[in-house]
């Protein structure tokens, strides 16, 4: 991961702790979400990541550390950090007793005079225009995240904070979400933090990620890099007509780091860049090997995932994960 | 926060809380149908036997119809009122989502007090309206309450139901829980506050009974020894109105300030 400028990050956490008594439930947590991108915060049930959310948007006392939002110290400048900022915690929740539009109207008289122009913009931004006066109480359960997004935009937010946003959304619902957070990110610019536990949905969403598990994070950084996909970890799969005679070779070059037998031929795993597999498959050639199949290994993120999030190892620590 | 957000939050509180139709209609059955009862009642006493029973109306009307609004069933709306703003956005789990609004959670406690007592005093204002309607019209010829006691009585109607929203809003904020906070101050305005201001044994400290306390701001004999059961001077009964007011308004803003979203 390249390093960001405290002012590029639109979150910045600095050993960020919360304990519960005796438990901590974040600990020591240092998180650089650069701005401008949709961000995953990725892990499994109960590793932290609403904890996490809700300190950083002030509903929770942090135990220890620093933390700021759109480059302001939380909770020092608590107001001023939030006032560009959107947030659904958990479930989007509403008084059920009034429409969609009255929901708005009081977020609205809480931010400030000027942001009541903004309803019926956000309001047809998510396509809820037309069900507005509808008591929410009438809403499915994908018009309340999209309400829940419309009162986000009310901000007109730098940055979106979402906590599991597609949760019980059908696979149509989920598409259409996507869809509007990479409009976001993509033609208005804003950065958005999407916490989640569903792997795919981050993996299609984000363009970086952090991996937390009990409370750590485990790693971040750009998708393609977490999944082993680009980073600086590059595997082949050769299909050969010699597999001794290619090992032989392959262990004598400096190309190569490592390889093994598998189902699917020979996996080998570059010392270099992805470039290298050009003079390996030449090395190859000169030893009299005939290639028949030369393919990169994707990973993908959930392998990573189930990887770093093992809990076999109660001792997995970011330096121990080499991506 | 300025005077235009702080309109503006307050207007949103009171919405929150005439379109809560449940709350408002069970509020209103409670400020309105004791004193057409009353009313009805008394009338029809004296259709029936009217050398034993006086007209329903008149000042006497106007005492009976003053007492149910300002002590005994006005209260009890005024609870309803009070703890609905006070939980309300803790109870439907929106009050994270004003949080991340930025805005202090001080001035989202504040705002709910204004509005409690708007709501509140609507209502009192109607069933004043409706005590002054039976006052005059079944006064026969009984005299009638003259303008001073008309505004009097109006201010002592307000000012006791306002004192009790304002404590049930303080009370419900520091709870939290709407149920809780409805039966612990309706056991306390009409079992415990009663029972403690009749034990003689506890001599001054029933001073601080509210109910007590306001009774002494009525503008007519409602009850015992000036209108109260426990005497006490004017300027003790408006310091201890003023303590239950202040001690649950901080009470409330604190739980509200502290307490995890």
């Amino acid at each position: 991961m390249t390093a960001t400028a405290p002012a590029e990050l639109a979150v910045e956490t600095v050993g960020l702790t919360k304990r519960f008594g005796e438990r901590t439930a974040i600990d020591s947590v240092d998180l650089h979400v650069p701005r401008g991108g949709a961000f995953g915060f990725l892990g499994p049930n109960g590793a932290g990541k609403t904890t996490m959310i809700r300190m950083l948007l002030g509903l929770t006392h942090a135990s220890a550390g620093s933390m700021s939002l759109l480059g302001r110290p939380v909770p020092a400048e608590r107001a001023e950090a939030l006032r560009r900022v959107g947030a659904i915690v958990e479930e989007p929740r509403f008084h059920p007793h009034l429409s969609g539009r009255e929901n708005l109207l009081i977020v609205a008289a809480a931010r400030g005079p000027e942001v009541r122009e903004r309803i019926q913009p956000s309001l047809v931004r998510v396509g809820l225009a037309e069900r507005a006066d509808d008591k929410v109480r009438k809403y499915s359960l994908g018009m309340r995240q999209r309400l829940g997004v419309a009162r986000c935009l009310l901000a007109d937010p730098l940055l979106l904070i979402l906590d599991e946003p597609t949760n019980g959304l059908d696979p149509g619902g989920i598409q259409e979400f996507r869809l509007m957070i990479r409009a976001m990110v993509e033609q208005e610019g804003r950065t958005v933090f999407i916490s989640s536990h569903l792997l795919d949905e981050v993996e299609k969403i984000c363009d970086a990620a952090a991996i937390v598990d009990r409370g750590r994070i485990v790693t971040q950084g750009p998708i393609s890099e977490l999944a082993g996909d680009g980073g600086d970890r590059h595997e082949l799969i050769l299909g050969v007509d010699d597999a001794e005679l290619a090992i032989s070779t392959l262990r004598a070059s400096e190309l190569v780091r490592e390889v093994r037998r598998s189902d699917e031929g020979l996996r080998v795993l570059l010392s270099g860049g992805a470039t290298t597999a050009a003079g390996l498959n030449a090395a190859l050639v000169a030893a009299g090997v005939g290639v028949m199949r030369l393919e990169p290994v994707r990973h993908s993120l959930e392998e990573r995932f189930l990887e770093v999030t093992s809990r076999l190892d109660g001792s997995i620590s970011e330096q121990e994960v080499r991506l | 926060m300025n005077a235009t957000i702080a309109a503006q939050m307050t207007g949103a509180d009171l919405l929150k809380l005439r379109k809560k139709r449940g709350t408002m209609i069970w509020v209103l059955v409670l400020a309105l149908a004791p004193i057409v009862i009353l009313f009805t009642v008394k009338a029809i006493q004296h259709a029936s036997t009217p050398a034993k029973e006086g007209p329903a109306g008149g000042t006497p009307g106007f005492i009976d119809g003053l007492r149910l609004l300002a002590l005994f069933f006005g209260p009890l709306a005024a609870i309803l009122i009070g703890v609905e703003a006070g939980t309300g956005d803790a109870s439907a789990g929106v009050f994270r989502d004003l949080v991340v609004t930025g805005r202090s959670r001080v001035g989202l406690f504040a705002s709910r007090v204004p509005a409690a007592l708007a709501a509140c005093w609507a209502v009192v204002l109607l069933a004043y309206g409706l005590v002054l309607v039976g006052s005059f019209a079944f006064a026969s010829n009984l005299p009638t309450p003259d303008a001073a006691l008309i505004l009097n009585g109006l201010g002592f109607a307000l000012l006791a139901n306002g004192v009790v929203c304002v404590v049930a809003v303080g009370f419900a904020s520091l709870t939290t829980s709407k149920p809780a906070a409805i039966t612990a101050l309706i056991g306390w305005q009409l079992v415990a506050s009663p029972l403690i201001a009749n034990i003689s044994s506890l001599g001054s400290a029933r001073d601080a009974v509210l109910s007590q306390a306001i009774m002494h701001f009525s503008p007519v004999h409602i009850g015992g020894g000036r209108g109260a059961t426990v005497s006490m001077a004017q300027a003790t009964a408006l310091l201890i109105v003023a303590a239950w007011v202040a001690i649950f308004l901080a009470l409330g803003a604190w739980r509200t300030r502290t307490m995890d979203a």
